[in-house]
């Protein structure tokens, strides 16, 4: 595989009048190559337009001044050519083709028992069957080793489960096109039950199966297969006895299966015996490739003195518009050039033009002719092939300096040179290629010896690509070995030793790429993915705590609520616009009588008169609250709790009311309050004494009181204060005893900040509240601090790439565990009138327009709501509940850049936030905006 | 294709040695010495092919001498200005139970990026079972060949015990003799086999097919030495033997199930017919035969806190009382002598060898701010708030002149468990090597806690072994930090004037954020 292609440079679209030009009365110029700017290549071709001597046209045209009109491409044909350069321009294109499966006897057979599976392909590639059998007397979809008659001869056994074939090149003798085949036979008589395979494409590395199934052809209609058929595992191809194929491929549409089999008629026609019938089944398939073509864009001199030409000239087929301008000086500013344009030719919105190029009469391309001011420093264009592709020069746009005119030998020399290169074309390239920079050797050196130089301009075209995908060539080894023995002949040679190691890094870079990419693929892999273990979890019990995944939260207080004293009557006036907006939860203040009127310093536990209201009233919301089908969480505080009275000591530390404990339920190491439990298994909350949960009394009756809760007030659920208190297990234990139907607890600690900026990677604060999760074993969520604080940094700094994580998923608890994530922007600790750490101000609508489209379970803060964000928010609970987004929905970012995030929520909801523009893409699915708001989007799919 | 081939392996034996050490600043400077052998061959060839195989003549003898060199000089006492040699841990499925190679493409890839990154060398882990039922030790040779062709040196770990996941096995002898008698293996108080290893009671009988145990493990390390005869003392230059359950010293106290690491206490292992028989016999000895007759019953759970039950307590726990002393004697005690006995049989086999032996512990560092400590008691390690129970084991160490191995050095919890630990080994003389614990949550904050641990001043380990290969370890999340680690610890370690000057230094491209801490969580 070569890295490089050479194109004539210069196409020639047929003359009208090959000869038909008078000899120009200038005098002719040589014929001597043209010298042009030689450019340090990077990532670009570099070649000369010359043309082989003997083809040469003998005529000049001739071009006079003044002039109006654009020339035509013969004019310019000897115009000297100033700068060439060829771009290579790399698109995807789609590839339709056929994948054949035959079940049929085989031809020479007596007894009929011998069979014949034929697999093809007629799209071009190098194929390669990748198969298995199971046998009869096996339960699961194991795949194993096809017994040793089955395998084709050129067979590679993959470990003790699988064959590769590759497939055969044939000429079908039907349509006459090249197929690809692979034949395997087998005796009807070997007990296997289903032959199993998926199609490779070795050279783009490409599976071809049905996400992730493989093909399956059954051999058998024994009752147990049923689940095959049954549709349940969704793929199969089936020959029993109706004949019936189902699939599901890559292309199901294309499909020319007959009939879709259903689990009952084929349950009903089950026969008992083995019966392989015929078959014949072809499935359509679709292959990306990816495509190079070149642009050459020459600048070539006009005898209008004021002006020059550039000449496009490229292959690609179609319709080619050239979006182009020029610019002045060095700046890239888009200017539109002076008249005249070319024929068809548009101003497009007062900037650029935009010229379509006519195409080639002999060849697939097109070609164009631009006049351009001499005054002009460059030209700049990219190209459009329809609405929906546009090519570019690697993300810029391309530019072609106009310069001015300069030789030298040496480019002669190189032009000469050029010219003898063969012109073959290869416009395909289907493979993922890693390119590495080599920088040109040392050219004054060899351009001495022509031999040797016509291999440079290949080598130093190498481009420079990060590109993780594999694919080397000998060549490029080759290279640096070359530079490495450059190197350690030359060491200390700063620059040259630097750019050694550039290569071996690239090297390493390259086999890493290429272990990962083997260890990846072998399918026993040993890498644990915690996910599967977790699904594959036998159910328990199904655990309470985590409700139904479709809960949206509010805080049903602020820190101001237990001012007026009757706050419960307050908010049950408010129960039917709560349950209007689309709340299913509200979370009320701490219900106990406190120390701080807030209730977050309770002391008896049992008395449920606070600064909020009576008892009863209590009772009344929750009764009201539930008439309108919202859940109540209760405020539970058991990392603390306040004594009644002093120790002997004067210490504060025995406790009254009913629950009547003394220093034994406080932890040992709270040197305050003199505990005689044991050490806390968590961190200390200085202000009251800690609960130590390691004794069976203090653990006995938080349960019972709990329990208590629960029947007494008709709490659903409970959002547990201070957790970073006390071991996860014991919260667990709570869980499991209360019941709850949602659990949210406040593990609240701080995030890492490398030089007072937030650092990108908050891993370790996340894995702190999953682990905290975790020992919960999962019963109760978490606030997801984590994405308050990214959401912070984001915003503020409109740095809005940090809301992907290197995995590109969200960043906050909510990437790594949604369906325990309580995601919130704001609470009445963080905002309210405390504003410890309060959400950046007049960007509210953004985190919420994050966290109510997204996964995990979206908490809204009292505060908001009644504010003149009511509406704003109203609109996207709407949206997220009609479009059934849930704490595990998936979540695709599709932009994370500098001032704009973007993200696609179960292919049905489309979100961006920040300043930057952001369009989700029209394909299949066309969206409509569905709630908008300063610097944020979201649509909706119609 | 051929050609591809071959042009490929020459570049990978090429590199390592044509390559000096200092302009990548990667290798051990000792290397050096090939660039003298090859420059005999005057400029470069201009040719591609000639150029080859210059490179492969260039290659040959100097990587082999550069090893002798540094062979002899190995197992002498760390020695500060040396910089600390990485190893990678091979995957622990390379050879699978059924003696086969799994991806070796992959590995042999691997191998030669570790060899041109300057990684010192890979950890082959060696399974008692895979090796004994086959019989056959080629798939392991081929790897240590493979190892040796790039240029690496290899540690090799043997497995005493069966591993779950992935599965491999106990030698088939001592399947049949558990099948036929399953008190052979650790029992906790509900009964429960544990499939790990065989109990430490039962090393001297002679349970398998006539032989103890205890000569199996002798057969199993000559077998081993006669087999990798080639490579013990060139390829090979450590050998870390299997002292108990996941190759660490310790009895079976985790979970049966779930994963690893747990956060509970763990379960004392004591409750096989042999290993209550030799509490009873202990007991009787010691006068107080009535607590011989069953382990703690006021122990929790797995995992539950040290404060269900009364036996952990902090306050008034019946470890604290004389019977809590003499069951958590006993019960340590067999622990060290096991460790103890295996660790003179392998220096008995190989301790005339050019290589060093070493042996893991475990890092139990959760409960460790507790005054029981109660997840090393029933791991077996008796170390308590007032009590030290690393001497006795460093001690143990020392005598065997065996390398202690310390997991875990990736863990930002642990570090007061992982200085008692050094300490009882400087005390005793004992040399260290480092583990991280999973690359499951491997990260920037990770490496930088390793490099913590190698850097420290007082630091006294002298290799590191990074667990493990594998998909994860190249992905692309997690290699560019791991290659930045290892730059940046030869960086480190080298003279100012070995460092590239200014502008010949380079800093690798890293296309990705530093992070994949991954917790997987499934929804």
């Amino acid at each position: 595989m070569s890295l490089v292609r050479w194109k004539p440079v210069l196409h020639r679209p047929p003359r009208e009048n090959p000869n038909g030009f008078p000899r120009s009365r200038c005098p002719p110029r040589s014929q001597l190559p043209r010298p042009f700017c030689y450019r340090k290549p990077v990532s670009r071709s570099v070649s000369c337009s010359t043309l082989p001597k003997d083809q040469r046209p003998r005529v000049r045209p001739i071009v006079r001044a003044g002039v109006t009109q654009t020339p035509s491409l013969a004019e310019v044909e000897d115009a000297e050519v100033l700068f060439s350069e060829t771009f290579q321009l790399k698109h995807s294109q789609t590839v339709e083709g056929k994948i054949a499966v035959r079940l049929n006897p085989a031809e020479a057979d007596e007894n009929g028992t011998k069979w014949r599976l034929t697999v093809g392909c007629n799209l071009e590639g190098k194929w390669t069957l990748h198969w298995g059998v199971s046998y009869f007397d096996e339960i699961g979809s194991e795949w194993d080793q096809p017994p040793p008659e089955m395998r084709p001869p050129d067979s590679v056994l993959i470990k003790d489960y699988a064959i590769e074939t590759p497939l055969k090149k044939v000429s079908s003798p039907l349509e006459g096109q090249m197929l690809h085949e692979i034949h395997i036979d087998f005796d009807s008589n070997t007990p296997i039950a289903a032959i199993h395979f998926v199609l490779k494409e070795e050279e783009t590395g490409a599976w071809f199966q049905h996400k992730g199934r493989d093909f399956r052809i059954s051999l058998t209609d024994y009752p147990k297969e049923d689940n095959v058929v049954g549709g349940r595992r969704g793929f199969g191809i089936w020959p029993g006895a109706l004949n019936q194929i189902s699939s599901l491929l890559p292309k199901a549409e294309g499909s020319s299966s007959k009939q879709k089999d259903s689990a009952g008629e084929v349950r009903d026609t089950m026969i008992q015996n083995r019966h392989i019938s015929q078959f014949s089944e072809e499935i359509s398939i679709s292959k990306q490739l990816l495509v190079t073509n070149s642009m050459t864009v020459s600048v070539r001199k006009s005898d209008d003195t004021d002006k020059k030409i550039i000449q496009f000239d490229t292959d690609l087929p179609g319709d080619v518009i050239v979006h182009w301008g020029v610019c002045t000086n060095d700046g890239r500013k888009w200017v539109i050039p002076s008249t005249p344009h070319p024929p068809t030719t548009k101003i497009f919105r007062q900037k650029v033009l935009q010229t379509l190029l006519q195409p080639k009469a002999d060849s697939i391309g097109s070609w164009g002719l631009f006049l351009v001011d001499k005054e002009s420093s460059g030209v700049v264009f990219v190209l459009k092939l329809n609405e929906y592709t546009w090519l570019n020069n690697m993300g810029t746009d391309f530019y072609v300096p106009i310069g001015r005119e300069s030789s030298s030998t040496t480019e002669i020399a190189l032009d000469n040179i050029a010219r003898e290169q063969p012109t073959g074309t290869e416009t395909q390239d289907v493979r993922n290629r890693l390119n590495i920079l080599v920088p040109p050797p040392n050219e004054s050196l060899e351009a001495t010896d022509p031999k040797e130089i016509s291999t440079s301009p290949i080598k130093s075209q190498v481009t420079l690509r990060t590109d993780k995908a594999v694919a080397y060539t000998d060549e490029i080894i080759n290279e640096i070995r070359s530079l490495v023995t450059d190197i350690s002949s030359e060491r200390g040679q700063g620059a040259k030793s630097k750019e050694a190691q550039e290569s071996i890094l690239q090297e390493i870079e390259k086999l890493a790429a290429e272990a990962y990419s083997i260890f990846r693929s072998s399918i026993p892999s040993f890498v644990e993915h915690v996910s599967d273990v977790e699904i594959s979890k036998p159910a328990v019990k199904v655990c309470s705590g985590t409700g139904s995944g479709y809960e949206i939260l509010c805080q049903g207080f602020n820190w101001e609520s237990n001012k007026s004293g009757r706050w419960y009557s307050e908010l049950s006036a408010k129960t039917k616009e709560l349950s209007s907006l689309g709340f299913t939860v509200v979370w009320l203040p701490p219900p106990t009588e406190s120390v701080s009127p807030e209730g977050y310093m309770p002391k008896d536990l049992y008395n449920l008169n606070s600064r909020y209201g009576s008892m009863e009233e209590l009772k009344d919301l929750v009764k009201s609250f539930h008439e309108v089908g919202i859940k109540v969480l209760g405020d539970v505080v058991l990392n603390h709790r306040c004594a009644h009275y002093q120790n002997k000591d004067g210490v504060w530390n025995i406790f009254g009311g009913r629950l009547d404990w003394d220093e034994r339920a406080i932890v040992a190491d709270d040197p305050h309050f003199q505990g005689r439990g044991n050490k806390s298994s968590g961190d200390s909350f200085h202000a009251a004494p800690n609960i130590d949960h390691s004794q069976d009394f203090v653990r006995r009756d938080l349960k019972e009181w709990l329990c208590w809760l629960r029947k007494e007030i008709g709490y659903d659920g409970w959002r547990l204060d201070f957790v970073r208190g006390f071991w996860g297990g014991y919260v667990k234990d709570y869980i499991e005893a209360s019941e709850p139907y949602f659990a949210v607890g406040e593990y609240w600690d701080s995030l890492s900040y490398t030089y007072g900026a937030m650092d990108h990677n908050q891993d370790a604060h996340r894995q702190r509240i999953v682990d905290w999760i975790n020992a919960t074993n999962g019963t109760a969520g978490a606030f997801d601090v984590t994405t308050k604080g990214i959401l912070h940094s984001a915003l503020e700094r409109c740095e809005y790439w940090r809301l992907s994580d290197a995995d590109g998923k969200p960043p906050g608890v909510v990437g790594w565990w949604p369906s325990r994530a309580v995601t919130f922007i704001e609470n009445h600790d963080t905002g309210s009138t405390q504003g410890h750490w309060r959400f950046p101000s007049g960007k509210e609508m953004q985190g919420y327009a994050y966290i109510l489209t997204h996964p995990g379970t979206p908490a809204v803060f009292y505060d908001h709501i009644f504010s003149h964000y009511n509406h704003e928010i109203s609109k996207l609970i709407s949206v997220r509940n009609r479009n059934k987004i849930h704490c595990r929905s998936t979540v695709k970012i599709t932009k994370a850049e500098r001032d704009v995030y973007a993200a696609e929520i179960e292919e049905k909801v489309a979100v961006k936030i920040g300043p930057g523009f952001y369009e989700p893409p029209d394909g299949p699915k066309s969206w409509v905006v569905a709630a908008e708001g300063t610097d944020y989007k979201v649509w909706e799919t119609s | 294709m051929e050609l591809g081939v071959m042009t490929k392996q020459a570049a990978a034996v090429a590199k390592p040695a044509a390559f000096p050490a200092r302009s990548l600043g990667f290798r051990n400077p000792i290397r050096v010495g090939s660039r003298a052998s090859r420059i005999g061959f005057g400029p470069p060839a201009r040719g591609a092919l000639r150029r080859r195989a210059a490179i492969r003549i260039a290659r040959q003898r100097p990587v082999r001498s550069a090893v002798l060199v540094e062979e002899n000089s190995s197992p002498a006492m760390k020695n500060k200005a040396e910089p600390v040699r990485i190893f990678v841990g091979l995957p622990l499925d390379t050879v699978s139970a059924g003696n086969e190679i799994n991806h070796s493409k992959a590995i042999a890839a691997g191998l030669r990026a570790l060899a041109l990154l300057g990684v010192h060398g890979v950890d082959l882990p060696i399974s008692w079972g895979v090796a004994s039922n086959s019989g056959d030790w080629s798939s392991y040779l081929t790897i240590a060949n493979m190892a040796r062709d790039a240029g690496l040196r290899l540690r090799v770990s043997l497995h005493l015990h069966a591993d779950r996941r992935p599965s491999l096995p106990l030698p088939q002898p001592v399947d049949r003799a558990v099948a036929a008698n399953p008190d052979l293996l650790f029992t906790d108080r509900s009964g429960r086999r544990r499939p790990d290893c065989l109990s430490f009671a039962v090393e001297d009988l002679p349970v398998l097919d006539g032989k103890t145990p205890m000569e199996a493990y002798e057969e199993f390390f000559q077998s081993f030495r006669v087999a990798f005869a080639d490579f013990i003392g060139s390829t090979i230059t450590n050998i870390t033997i299997g002292l108990g359950a996941n190759g660490e010293l310790c009895y079976p106290s985790f979970p049966p199930t779930g994963d690893n690491p747990f956060t509970g206490v763990g379960e004392f292992q004591c409750y096989d017919k042999y290993m209550l028989a030799d509490l009873k016999r202990y007991a009787e000895e010691s006068g107080n035969p009535l607590w011989g007759l069953s382990g703690p019953h006021d122990a929790p759970e797995y995992n539950q806190s040290p404060y269900f039950g009364n036996f952990f307590k902090d306050h008034g726990g019946s470890w604290e009382t004389p019977y809590g002393q003499f069951f958590l004697s006993w019960y340590s005690g067999k622990l060290l002598s096991h460790g103890d006995r295996l660790l003179s049989i392998a220096s008995k086999v190989f301790g005339n060898l050019p290589v060093t032996l070493s042996a893991k512990v475990p890092l139990l560092h959760q409960w460790h701010n507790t005054r029981s400590r109660p997840a090393e008691l029933t791991a077996g390690f008796f170390n308590t708030d007032d009590r030290d129970g690393y001497e006795a084991v460093a001690q143990m160490f020392a005598k065997n002149s065996c390398t202690m191995i310390i997991p875990g050095m990736d863990l930002a919890v642990g570090d007061q468990l992982v200085s008692q630990i050094m300490q009882a080994c400087k005390r005793h003389g004992v040399r260290l090597s480092g583990e991280n614990s999973s690359i499951i949550i491997a990260g920037t904050a990770v490496f930088s806690k390793i490099k913590e641990h190698i850097l420290a001043n007082n630091s006294v380990l002298d290799s590191f072994t990074y667990q493990r290969m594998g998909a994860e370890f190249f992905s692309p999340e997690h290699w560019p930090l791991f290659t930045q680690f290892v730059r940046s610890m030869a960086q480190q370690q080298m003279d100012s004037d070995d460092v590239p000057s200014k502008d010949g230094r380079l800093s690798l491209r890293m296309n990705s954020v530093p992070g994949n801490d991954r917790e997987l969580q499934a929804v």
